[in-house]
């Protein structure tokens, strides 16, 4: 009996500790720990302290102006965020003493000649030690040009093309903290293949040009190795920023699809999903980025109710498990809701600090540890560390970056759309939901890293 | 109907709805080429202005068709105030001066929509009472959707109407053909002038109106109508509100029976259309004047 109880002891003990993501705390080289976070409250990404002297510089490059300059605005509150709270501490020990972090915009404009230009105007006359990019693989291999060319870092904390880091664009001073095209396409692939065991018949509608032919390939490679019976049921490409889907869909809906497999990015996975409900067509959309909490509001409850979201900050069951998460959540949303932020700050798109906003926080601060740990802003000091490391998230999720092409190895999560009621499988604090006017994360899925590796080029990885 | 003569009419009826919308932003931009000779590269700037107008109406009102008339004649005003007090100076010194300035104009509006409305996705939501879908002939066909054929068409039988029926449309027919005779005349050309462009960026603002509800409004609105409104000026003859109209609903039944039928190539139909066109006939289908 009582060796009974003691098993039974040792198990409950064993689950904590799984629950906890202890196990994964001690394989990695470093964690992130809530409980050094500075006093947050007088963070404003509007008016944000900027160091000046001789400090640690990351240009965060990216497009502030055009079309896409809300794509900056995610970025520079996010890479903001870790600075402001590393220099309320004190700054990093690096080259023999302690400097401050100081992030520079760069705006690209989307335009790759630009994007050369700001680049070296960052390396050359701002001096800086780390090119952050960006919103765009085109835009990213520029940044990794310079990089290479100049020897500073390069951190691809956003951009998903894995050609980035084949053979021929390998860079050594570049290292890709984001997840990348075939692991989405792969993690949705095994999601329906190895766990759902339901919907067989899939269509892909993505955009027209080298990255959204890339995430259908990720998709259709991983249905071969996880889900051969599945049947992909038409493919379609669509030109950038289409105003009218209507024709796609309604071919769609004549295939008989189950689901949409789409690697569209807003505006087009907006304007796609919106049309879709509009003309009565309830399918859910396999994506990732179907997250904007603007559109996703628009479309409502219903429309947004089963969409299937790959997420790369993601966890399984509820996001809050330690006192230490709901205190750097709350740091976060507390400002947010206390109105402190001014425009465009204060919208519902930066209510949590979760999500991509989340993983970009995030990718910053691995990367600072890996300065820190580095001891030196030289870029031969810092790829030494960062090569082969481990860092924890936050959430508890452990990232390792491949030595041998420098992509980031990690879980990811499928997370499923559900109505707010459901939604405290996710958000288990209160108010128990995460946003009232839609569907959004409820039950969430671990694709284990082994099974969603990135894509390695054979010539750089054994 | 059976399943596959539904989807062959359901890809018609895109075609022609998109074709309608392409036709309002457009009838605008060849109205005031063909009048003034201006190619007014602000056009789609107005476009995405009255999007916004109309989304700010919305958010206000909360009624749609309050900002259906409230956000085109928004747009037509600021229109107006930007020939009357920018074209209008410099009209002596000739289009290349002409075309420099609206393309400042459409950088004006593009950055002044982030400055006020800043540059996330906008949602509108369609008007409760288009909501929904109607069955035609036991296929299910969005209301909203059929609303904007119907408001194009009404449009362009006012348009008819104005044009064909009325002094000022005579007045403005014979400005197109020859302004200075006009001006000759004793017309007051100038107001002709200002008022032809208020009546194209009103049309501009009807558009943007119209598919604001099924679009995220945005800062890139512009660019994304962009192309394929000048692309049926071009094709449709410089001036010509016939082409405009021709070549629109081509255009829109191009681009759903092609991604129906030779999806690969449906990205690009529009511009091998306009090639092969252009080719035969540089000046478009009904043009007089080369643009």
């Amino acid at each position: 009996m009582k060796m009974t109880k003691r098993i039974s002891s040792a198990i409950i003990v064993l689950c904590s500790l799984c629950l906890l993501g202890l196990p994964q705390a001690m394989a990695a080289n470093a964690a992130f720990d809530v409980n050094k976070m500075a006093d947050m409250s007088d963070f404003d990404p509007n008016h944000p302290v900027i160091p000046t002297g001789d400090t640690i510089k990351i240009a965060l490059v990216a497009s502030f102006s055009g079309p896409a300059a809300v794509v900056g605005q995610i970025y520079w509150i996010s890479v903001q965020w870790a600075a402001h709270d590393i220099n309320k501490r004190g700054g990093i020990l690096v080259d023999g003493k302690r400097k401050l972090v100081q992030v520079i915009k760069a705006d690209h404009q989307s335009r790759v000649d630009v994007c050369k230009k700001v680049c070296e105007r960052m390396v050359l006359q701002e001096k800086v030690h780390v090119l952050w990019g960006t919103d765009g693989s085109h835009l990213m291999k520029v940044i990794n040009q310079v990089a290479n060319k100049y020897k500073v870092i390069a951190l691809c904390a956003a951009s998903l093309s894995d050609d980035l880091y084949d053979a021929q664009n390998f860079s050594r001073y570049s290292f890709m903290t984001s997840f990348s095209t075939e692991q989405i396409g792969r993690a949705f692939a095994y999601y329906y293949g190895q766990m759902r065991k339901k919907e067989k018949k899939f269509y892909i509608l993505c955009q027209d040009y080298l990255f959204g032919h890339q995430m259908a390939e990720g998709f259709k490679k991983g249905l071969k190795e996880y889900y051969p019976d599945a049947k992909i049921v038409g493919e379609d490409y669509h030109r950038l920023f289409l105003t009218d889907f209507a024709p796609y869909l309604t071919k769609i809906k004549a295939s008989g699809a189950e689901v949409i497999y789409t690697g569209d990015w807003i505006p087009d996975a907006a304007n796609l999903l919106k049309q879709a409900r509009q003309m009565g067509i309830k399918l859910p959309f396999a994506n990732t980025f179907m997250d904007e909490p603007n559109f996703l509001h628009a479309v409502g409850v219903k429309g947004t109710n089963g969409l299937v979201h790959v997420s790369q900050y993601g966890v399984e069951g509820g996001a809050f498990k330690t006192p230490e998460q709901i205190k750097y959540y709350k740091a976060w949303n507390d400002l947010w809701k206390a109105g402190k932020w001014g425009a465009p700050y204060n919208s519902r798109l930066y209510e949590h600090g979760t999500g991509n906003i989340g993983a970009y926080r995030a990718q910053t601060y691995w990367l600072l540890s890996v300065i820190e740990r580095a001891g030196s802003t030289k870029a031969k000091k810092i790829i030494k560390v960062f090569e082969g490391d481990t860092y924890q998230y936050v959430i508890g999720k452990v990232m390792e970056m491949r030595a041998c092409d420098h992509k980031a190895v990690q879980d990811l999560h499928i997370e499923l759309y559900v109505p707010p009621a459901e939604q405290r499988q996710s958000f288990n604090i209160p108010p128990y939901y995460w946003y009232k006017g839609y569907s959004v994360t409820g039950p969430s899925f671990k694709i284990p890293r082994d099974k969603v590796l990135p894509k390695a080029d054979p010539k750089l990885c054994k | 109907m059976d399943a596959t003569t539904a989807m062959y009419v359901a890809q018609g009826i895109h075609g022609l709805a998109y074709g309608m919308v392409l036709f309002l932003v457009a009838s605008g931009l060849t109205l005031i080429f063909g009048m003034m000779g201006i190619l007014n590269v602000a056009h789609t700037a107005f476009f995405m202005l009255s999007a916004y107008f109309c989304y700010q109406v919305v958010a206000w009102t909360g009624s749609f068709w309050l900002a259906l008339l409230l956000a085109p004649i928004a747009t037509a005003i600021v229109g107006i105030l930007v020939e009357r007090f920018l074209l209008r100076r410099i009209h002596a010194f000739g289009l290349l001066f002409e075309l420099t300035l609206t393309i400042g104009v459409m950088f004006v509006i593009m950055e002044a929509v982030k400055v006020f409305w800043g540059t996330e996705n906008l949602p509108l939501p369609v008007p409760s009472l288009l909501e929904g879908l109607v069955s035609i002939g036991g296929m299910d066909y969005p209301i909203y959707r059929l609303f904007i054929i119907g408001l194009s068409l009404v449009i362009l039988g006012f348009l008819a109407f104005i044009l064909y029926k009325t002094r000022m449309g005579m007045v403005v027919r014979a400005a197109v053909s020859d302004a200075d005779m006009v001006n000759a005349l004793g017309i007051n050309v100038p107001r002709l002038f200002m008022f032809v462009f208020g009546v194209g960026t009103w049309l501009a603002g009807l558009a943007g109106v119209a598919i604001a509800p099924i679009l995220t409004v945005f800062p890139g609105l512009a660019d994304q109508m962009g192309m394929d409104a000048f692309i049926v000026v071009i094709v449709g003859g410089f001036g010509s509100l016939g082409g405009a109209l021709m070549v629109a609903i081509i255009s829109g039944l191009l681009s759903s029976y092609g991604v129906q039928f030779v999806s690969q190539l449906a990205p690009v139909l529009m511009f091998i259309f306009m090639a092969v066109v252009l080719a035969i006939k540089p000046t478009g289908f009904f043009g007089e004047r080369e643009g």
